[in-house]
């Protein structure tokens, strides 16, 4: 047996995924908005990274820093730490959420910035003199640094002030485009995964019941993603903007069970046709109980066109949060990627740069996931690795 | 000389070192005669045939090299290996014709049999009026005795039986009065009273046309029926070629001298294992019935069923082997099913040892599983691809209680694995990395991890090569006598069933015509159907 034989099945088949260019471009793309996402407080930030005043050394960008940052560290610092062990996926994500759970839970209750924040402060200050030495953010500017005062309107293009480098422009309100752009990829990022997993997971368990037992659960399983494939996803987005106000999580919980009826076709689908495998019978004949047989025996071997319907999904679901956004209906404060093409529409003048990098943001995004997807079609379809 | 191949040559890259399919082979072929190609899968004989008929992938040809001499006249002869894409296609179909194993995937199956011979004869003979292409259509279907061909040219692939296919097939072939007609396996998926009659109608066409059969098989039964001469496969090399007596009788080659001693008539018989007829039956069916619904239209209505299996009385007593052989579609996997409620039956009943179980709770079904164990035909789905084989053979174990902790657990999958006669290196790897008898070992290995006193074995050599076969079969009659199992071998092949079982049943539409010991069915067949079938089976003649 040679050595590229011996591993398991869905090593060969990210094997084959990656190895095409498009799902390599799309893999490091979403991977450079992760990090960006995870390090966002030192990437853009107002608040020094680190300062000397009289001797002694201070992070100011530390002590502002959010729990939603640190949780985001500390879910990025636990994979890093998870990746390499030798566990079985499922062991692994049991113990990924734990840490998550608690991590949360810790965090929000440690961690309380100072409620007031000045963002000129520091800035004021070392004009004044008053540190050694100060060390910024490569974009020293939050990214709701609002810097109305400086001239008519706050709007700057790209590097067109001698004194502050605004490599993306500013905004009407005078923030800084990049820096709203950095922190905006959290939301993409977020809303594309947690909608999609939320979808999945629905998808899965409904799939799954409705294939293995079919008959009847399988009839009233139809009639239930009837129902909700009727369910038109703005529209019900809109009119609980409506009546419960902007929140992210509701934008999430909402894209989630709306499509999870597409997941649930596909599962059901293979678990059809897995009842009927040798493998399965055997199980059966082993009195395993069903629990095993539904997640350990039938699952692993049906989730290939979910996954690939997943990352559709995710792009998909990062469109959904971006057309509410520029529709106006998205988060108040918050920077989101659809919220910043909506200013650029909104002001007096057209401005290319508030349209231009937001959207190319939108675009690279989701061609990336698109990019996956297919390459991860490509990989399972059973047709094309024979030939191979 | 009607077809000479000369040191033929065809290399499959892969990955990085060549795979030599056919390694320099040697034969020819008279007018009028049949040539059986004989090996075990993969020994390169489809390539072969398809090299002939220029039919293999252009990377295969790439590499190919070496004469194929056909001739076309009284002196003309050409070399297929070299011919012009072009005039190889007047070649194809109407000097040198080809059928295949699976009829029903041959055939287009939105077109009638009748467009599809129809559009063979106007491509090989433009002259012919549409009458007179049309008449030629129906005497082909004529001669195959296809019955009421009147009616049958208008019908759709779907709505033959897999033997009318195949005449079908042949009809085809033979419309354009081929010199050569190439068989590649063609009664492989057929039913052995199907597939003599397929055989008698091959030879009889043969008389009257005077074509060459190039028949390929791994089937000695087959080849003792019809063959003129015979050629040995292994790995890509001729290694024997002579008269089909000689073959048979006086095989020269080591390799034909292992097949001929692996069939199944050939090996050695073990005691038989005599039990007592009086001993109370260990597992008794009373009356069992399998019906599958048929539902039609808007609100599913149950409007007809299937019987499956009809009122089936069935006694195996312990430690005995019963053979269940029929037809497909006879229902024989379906009561095999059945009797472990994999599938449930619809009236009737089931005692195991003293338990009726089809009364037994899903619950109490589930604890009791661990009695009784199926084997599968398929050795490629029958096991979960993304579970290593210790997972697949402990977790069973696990879930009955057997053994203390995992390490005890994996020490008696070892054991397993060695019974099986497979390395103990096995626990880590996949079900991919093993070949179709080894998944077999470990389909075996698996049934026999809880400890059952029964095992149902669905067809589980018809899918291995003969000499794989016989190694499985010998080793489930000393798992059995170890460790006493009661066995139902479900088979269709006579040879297995004389070999290895005690008793036989046979299994006609859902019924059971005949049971007995295995001698008697088998030398002094009762039933009118018992006696057609084994008739039909196709036996090495010694």
């Amino acid at each position: 047996m040679s050595k590229c034989q011996r591993q398991n099945y869905w090593r060969r088949i990210l094997g084959h995924t990656f190895i095409r260019w498009g799902a390599r471009l799309g893999l490091v793309w979403v991977g450079i908005l992760s990090l960006i996402s995870v390090f966002a407080p030192f990437l853009a930030s107002s608040f020094p990274l680190l300062l000397s005043e009289q001797g002694e050394w201070y992070s100011p960008a530390m002590v502002y820093l959010q729990p939603m940052d640190v949780l985001l560290l500390i879910a990025f610092v636990s994979l890093l730490i998870l990746l390499p062990w030798h566990l079985t996926l499922a062991r692994k994500l049991m113990i990924f959420l734990a840490l998550l759970g608690g991590g949360g839970l810790a965090t929000y209750m440690v961690i309380s910035p100072p409620k007031l924040v000045i963002y000129e402060q520091y800035r004021v200050a070392e004009q004044q003199g008053a540190y050694d030495w100060v060390i910024y953010a490569p974009i020293p500017y939050s990214p709701k640094d609002y810097q109305r005062d400086r001239g008519d309107t706050g709007l700057e293009a790209p590097l067109s002030q001698q004194q502050r480098h605004h490599w993306f422009g500013t905004e009407q309100n005078g923030a800084d485009v990049l820096s709203r752009m950095i922190y905006a990829s959290r939301i993409a990022l977020g809303i594309g995964f947690i909608a999609t997993s939320i979808a999945m997971v629905i998808g899965v368990i409904v799939g799954g019941l409705m294939g293995y037992f079919s008959g009847v659960v399988d009839i009233l399983g139809m009639r239930l993603m009837e129902v909700f494939e009727a369910v038109p996803t703005l529209f019900l987005l809109l009119t609980f903007v409506a009546f419960f106000g902007r929140s992210l999580y509701i934008m999430m919980v909402i894209i989630g069970i709306t499509s999870w009826p597409g997941y649930a076709r596909y599962v059901r689908a293979e678990f059809l046709r897995l009842r009927k495998q040798d493998f399965v019978q055997a199980a059966e004949a082993a009195g395993l109980p069903l629990f095993s047989i539904l997640f350990r025996h039938m699952l692993p071997n049906g989730m290939g066109p979910v996954l690939v319907a997943a990352s559709f999904g995710v792009a998909s679901a990062i469109l959904a949060e971006a057309t509410l956004s520029f529709l106006g209906l998205g988060l108040v404060d918050d920077p989101s990627w659809g919220e910043m093409l909506n200013q650029a529409v909104q002001s007096s003048r057209f401005n290319w740069w508030m349209a231009a990098f937001p959207g190319g943001a939108i675009f690279l995004t989701v061609f990336a996931y698109n990019l996956i997807g297919e390459s991860l079609r490509d990989a399972i379809d059973p047709y094309l690795s024979k030939s191979n | 000389m009607l077809l000479s191949v000369k040191q033929l040559k065809i290399w499959f890259r892969n990955s990085d070192q060549p795979i030599k399919a056919v390694d320099d082979i040697h034969f020819e072929i008279d007018r009028g005669e049949t040539f059986c190609l004989v090996g075990e899968s993969g020994s390169g004989k489809s390539i072969t045939a398809l090299s002939i008929m220029r039919l293999l992938p252009q990377v295969a040809l790439d590499t190919q090299s070496g004469e194929i001499l056909f001739q076309t006249g009284e002196e003309e002869v050409i070399d297929l290996a070299s011919l012009a894409e072009v005039e190889m296609r007047q070649v194809r179909g109407g000097r040198i014709a080809m059928i295949f194993q699976e009829p029903m995937s041959s055939l287009n199956p939105v077109f009638t049999i009748g467009e599809q011979i129809l559009e063979a004869v106007k491509l090989h003979f433009p002259k012919l009026t549409e009458s007179q292409a049309w008449e030629r259509v129906m005497h082909s279907l004529h001669e195959v005795q296809l019955p009421d061909p009147e009616t049958r040219v208008h019908s759709y692939p779907h709505q033959l039986s897999g033997g009318q296919r195949q005449r079908v097939m042949i009809a085809m072939a033979m419309a354009c009065e081929p010199d050569l007609l190439i068989a590649d396996e063609p009664t492989t998926a057929l039913d052995v009273t199907v597939q003599g009659e397929i055989l008698r109608l091959m030879k009889a066409l043969q008389q009257r046309t005077g074509m060459a059969i190039l028949f390929i098989t791994h089937d000695f039964g087959v080849v003792s029926k019809i063959a003129d001469r015979v050629a040995v496969m292994q790995r890509g090399k001729l290694v024997e070629v002579g008269e089909t007596r000689q073959i048979i009788h006086r095989p020269v080659h080591q390799y034909t001298q292992s097949l001929i001693a692996a069939l199944p008539e050939n090996l050695a018989r073990s005691q038989s294992h005599q039990t007592l007829n009086d001993q109370p039956p260990f597992i008794k069916l009373s009356q069992l019935e399998i019906h599958f619904p048929v539902r039609k239209g808007l609100f599913r209505r149950v409007v007809d069923k299937v019987r499956a299996v009809d009122g089936v009385d069935l006694d195996i007593s312990k430690g005995q082997i019963l053979a269940l052989v029929g037809e497909s579609g006879s229902g024989k996997t379906t009561l095999g099913r059945g009797i472990l409620r994999l599938t449930e039956p619809t009236s009737g009943e089931v005692v195991f040892d003293n338990t009726d179980i089809t009364n037994l709770s899903r619950s109490q079904l589930r604890r009791f599983r661990h009695n009784m164990q199926i084997i599968f035909q398929d050795p490629i789905s029958s096991l979960n691809p993304r579970l290593s084989i210790a997972s697949i053979l402990t977790e069973p174990m696990k879930v009955h209680g057997m053994g203390e902790s995992r390490e005890e657990r994996l020490e008696l999958a070892r054991e397993l694995l060695q019974q099986v006669q497979m390395e103990e290196a096995a626990l880590w790897r996949y079900p991919h990395e093993f070949s179709g008898g080894q998944r077999q070992r470990i389909g075996i290995a698996r049934a026999l991890s809880l400890k059952p006193s029964f095992i149902v074995c669905d067809e589980i050599t018809s899918a291995l090569d003969v000499s794989v076969q016989a190694e499985i079969l010998k080793m489930l009659l000393e798992l059995r006598r170890l460790y006493n199992l009661t066995l139902l071998f479900i088979t269709h092949n006579i040879g297995v069933v004389e070999y290895v079982s005690d008793r036989t049943a046979v299994m006609y539409r859902g019924k059971i015509v005949e049971q007995g010991f295995t001698a008697d069915i088998v030398n002094r067949p009762q039933h009118a159907y018992t006696q057609q079938l084994i008739s039909a089976v196709p036996r090495v003649v010694f």
